[in-house]
Order: structure tokens, then sequence, then C-alpha cells
């Protein structure tokens, strides 16, 4: 009896480490390419079958920040940024609010219309949104780069938005009537502080879709809006390695700060689309 | 006129709501995706008059049906890759083994960083002088010279399934996190083994989940354009070529890469509708 249940706890013991190697060797599948990243960029001399540069430098660092401009790829790319998130957030605000709250017939109907734009392949419409920004004069715009992002952008916001609304909870609201609230007390005292993370957590999306979207700039970026994927692509064109790590480096911060913000509150569902209906 | 306000206030309220969301559908996809269209029926470099040229120049050629067969075959490969690493990714996951939540988070790190930066790493740890190859050659012993996965059909599925899995696995363990676990308690109560419950109860069950996410990752893997522009090498799925119209032909050939977009839109909308109907099937029955 007794080695028996010896045998199982083995048993047991074996399952968890195999257990524990396939999450391992995924981890490792996944982190493994930023660490080479993180090398390359403060290595020298890095040939050959080395498991590690010989040496270690900041040089690239400086040679990404002169001689790739990144105080003004970077300027670019916040702008850019900004300006998308800001048009998102206030399409997405009351589009978000008459989806999540509002009696409106056909509205899954309306929903995966306004989602089509996430189903479609993105150079699909960037060939048209080209065109028709030549005509208008917004290619190498800020503006112009910042309005092709909203493509993208906007459905991402009033998904994310509309859910938020949905999950607002109607008694309370009630309540606050009921204690002599008006309505505008109402909605500074008691709807926006339960609104608030969930536009948030848009910003933070949609500031993340923008910061790393490439197809849509690709198509409407000049010399004057270079931004850091953009800038990124050109570099690995270009052939340095180590700067192309550099920058790499540098163009990944947000992303640690999403990582980090999603690991804290938001649900990672949210992150993906939340596409549960389709 | 008044009173038509009056009574149709909640509507017309409603209306104005949704006003910014399709003014951004109209201008920025439709009305784009309209003009795409339009200009794959131009002639070459001309404003008026229609031709169907492009699509049978582009469509006629052996070459096209291959990088159509590619787009499929890197899209539906992934898609299916990242199905056999999700499932049991996440069973493991939901058993809230220590240091679950690290692991967790590493799920949605393709997702978060710029696809360029992850294609830059990969490329950079499968090079022939890259952790992996230095791991079987020195490490292991297991083949003497540096095994080629950068620019090659294997490697760009790996550099495929690394970017998409976790729309996949995402949508899996929300789904696995939300399921009763009362029906396996019953299922092993009624004598069932742990395979059996799997396979019967589990699995089942967590399909619709399954399916929405392998959408996801097919869309994805579908429209795949920065990867694959820097690590396909002379692999060149639909949307590089489309860009390569663009970018290497001067004057740009925006008729042909209109063409070539609008196909690739059509493929994958009829793609997906069926794939969401033969998919649907046994959940329904």
């Amino acid at each position: 009896m007794k080695t028996l249940r010896q045998y199982l706890k083995a048993l047991l013991n074996a399952k968890k480490l195999l257990a524990y190697t396939f999450l391992l060797c995924f981890f490792l599948w996944v982190t493994t390419p930023f660490l080479m990243i993180l090398l390359k960029s403060v290595g020298r001399n890095w040939f050959g079958k080395l498991w590690f540069p010989p040496e270690l430098t900041l040089d690239w660092y400086t040679w990404a920040i002169t001689v790739t401009n990144i105080p003004e790829v970077l300027r670019n790319t916040l702008v850019i940024a900004g300006i998308a998130v800001g048009i998102s957030t206030l399409i997405a605000i009351p589009t978000g609010w008459a989806l999540g709250r509002r009696r409106i017939p056909g509205k899954e109907a309306i929903m995966s219309t306004i989602l089509l734009p996430r189903m479609i392949p993105p150079i699909a419409y960037a060939l048209g949104v080209a065109q028709i920004f030549y005509r208008l004069h917004l290619i190498d715009t800020h503006i112009g780069v910042a309005i092709a992002h909203v493509a993208i952008c906007a459905p991402y916001a009033i998904l994310v938005l509309s859910s938020t609304f949905e999950g607002l909870d109607e008694r309370v609201l009630e309540a606050a009537s009921v204690c002599g609230a008006n309505n505008l007390r109402t909605f500074f005292h008691i709807t926006l502080p339960l609104v608030m993370p969930g536009i948030l957590s848009s910003i933070i999306f949609t500031f993340t879709t923008s910061y790393n979207e490439f197809t849509l700039t690709l198509m409407t970026y000049g010399p004057k809006t270079i931004t850091l994927p953009v800038r990124t692509y050109l570099a690995v064109g270009e052939g340095y390695w180590e700067v192309t790590s550099a920058l790499s480096m540098i163009l990944i911060i947000p992303s640690l700060f999403v990582l980090f913000m999603i690991q804290r509150q938001v649900q990672p569902e949210k992150l993906v689309g939340g596409f549960k209906g389709v | 006129m008044a009173s038509f306000f009056k009574k149709h206030r909640y509507g017309l309220m409603s209306l104005l709501m949704l006003l910014p969301g399709f003014a951004s559908f109209f201008g920025l996809f439709f009305y784009p995706m309209l003009v795409t269209v339009v200009r794959s029926f131009r002639p070459e470099g001309l404003t008026t008059g229609w031709t169907i040229q492009h699509y049978t120049s582009f469509l006629g050629q052996a070459s096209a049906r291959q990088v159509i067969g590619l787009t499929f075959f890197l899209a539906i490969a992934c898609t299916v890759l990242s199905i056999l690493l999700s499932v049991p990714l996440t069973l493991l996951l939901r058993q809230k083994l220590a240091g679950h939540r690290l692991f967790r988070l590493t799920i949605l790190v393709p997702i978060t960083v710029p696809g360029l930066v992850g294609a830059l790493g990969l490329l950079l740890f499968y090079g022939s002088r890259g952790w992996l190859n230095l791991l079987l050659t020195q490490g292991l012993h297991v083949v003497d010279q540096p095994v080629k996965i950068n620019y090659t059909l294997t490697g760009l599925v790996i550099f495929y399934v690394w970017h998409y899995f976790s729309y996949t696995a995402v949508t899996t363990l929300s789904t696995l996190e939300g399921l009763d676990p009362a029906f396996e308690e019953a299922a092993r109560v009624a004598g069932a083994s742990p395979w059996q419950v799997l396979r019967h109860i589990v699995i089942p069950l967590i399909m619709p989940g399954i399916l929405a996410g392998s959408v996801l990752t097919f869309m994805a893997a579908f429209g795949a354009f920065s990867i694959p522009l820097i690590t396909g090498g002379s692999y060149r799925p639909l949307a590089v070529q489309i860009y390569k119209q663009i970018e290497v032909f001067t004057p740009a050939r925006w008729e042909a890469a209109s063409a070539m977009a609008v196909v690739m839109a059509l493929l994958q909308l009829v793609f997906l509708t069926f794939y969401m109907r033969v998919l649907r099937r046994p959940t329904a029955s």
C-alpha cells in the first residue's frame, strides 16, 4: 500500500515535471528572441560561435539616436498616436454608448459592420486610403497618418467602450437620482468614475495599436512623418542589425508598459478584440 | 415637423450618437474600399474607362495561384498549429500551478509587442549564429552544420505561429475558465477516466472558444504583412505582393495592386464564411 502511494506520488510529480517542462519551453520560445535583441543591441564583435557578445557597449544606442534621428521619429510617433487616440475616443464614446445602452434595432448587424475593418486585410483598404489622401494632400502630415490609424483604432475603441457601458448597472444610476442627484451630478459623480477604467483601457489599447501600426503608416507616411515602426523597417533594409536592435528596444517600451497594465487590471480577452460571438 | 422630432426623439438621438462611428466606417473603410475596387477596373494609369484586364492577367498567371496557395497554406498551417499549442497550454494554465500568472502574461507578449520587433528577434534567434543553432551544433551536437530556418517555409510557419497563436490561446483560456467544473465532476463521479472527461466533456464544451480564437488567428495570418515582408525572403504571400506592386514598380502599379487587394479581401470573406459554417456544425448538433 505504501509503495503504491509512493509510486502514485512519483507519477504525480513526473506529471508536474512534464507540465513545467512544457510551460518553460513555451516561455523560452516566446521570450528568448527579445533577449537576443537586447544582447545584440549592447554587444560588440559578436560573431561566430559565441553564446554571448564579448564586449558590451552603448554605441548602438548613440548611433540609433543620432543617425536614425530618434528624437524626431519618436515625436512623430507620439503626436500621431495622440491624435489617433483622441479622435478614436471621441468617436467611440457616443457610438459605444448608443450600442451598449440604447434600444437600437439591428444592433448586432451594426456592431459587425463597424468591426468589418478588423476582418478585412488592412492592406486592401490602405490602398484606397493612400489614394484618397494623395488627392486631399494628407500624405506626409501628422494629422493624415493619424486619421489613417483611426480606421483601425476606432472599431477597437467602440468595441471596448460599448462593452464597458453595457456593464454599467442601471440600478446605481437610479439610486443616485432617487437620492436627489440631478443628471449632471449623476454623470460626474457616478457614471464617469464607473466608466473611467473602461475608457482608460480603451485609450491604452488604441494607443498601442496606433504606436505599433505599420501597414497603414507605410502607405501614408513621408519624410516628415516617419514613425518608429517604419524607421525600424527601413533600418532592417539598411542591414545594420545592431542599430536596428537598439531601435527595437526603444520601440518596445510602451508595449511593456501595456503588459504591466494588463497584468494589473484589464482582461486579456479585450486585447484580442473580444470576438466572442464570431 | 416638430411633432415628428418629438415622436422620434429617442430614435433620432440614437442615430446621432451612432453617427461618428458610421462616419469613420464609411470615410475610412467603405469609401477607401470602394476606391480600391473602382481603381482595380481602370486601365493602367488612366482615371476613366473600364477593364477587367488586371484580374485576368493576375489570375491567369501560374504565379498568382502559387501566391494564393502560399497565403492559404501559411494561414491554415498557422491556425492548426496554434490550436495544437493552445489547447494543452491552456489546460495546464487552468490548473493554476505555481507561477501560472507569468505564463499567462507570456501568452500576451506576441500581440502586445510590435510585429517588426518580434520578427527581428526571431530572425536573430533562429539565424545561423542564433541560440537555437548554437544549441543544436554545440550544446547538443545533434547536427554539424547550422540548420537553415530563416527565409524558409518552415521558418515562416514558425514565425507566424509565434505571432498569431495568442488570439487562439487567450480566447480558449477565457472559455476554459468560464467552464462550470460541475460538468467534469459529474463525469468523473460517473466513472469517466481523465482522458474521457477531456475528450467527451471539456473539448466539446470549449470548442466554440477554440473556434472563435482560431478565426482570429486565421484572419491575422491571412492578412499578415509586416512579418512576411521582412522574414519571408522569396516567399511572398498576397499582402506583400500587393505592396511590391507599388514599391518596386515606377510608376506604381496601383490598378494591379488594387485588383489583387480585391481578390484578397474576397478570398478572406468567402473562406471565413465557409469556415464558420463547417466548424459550427458539430457544436450545434
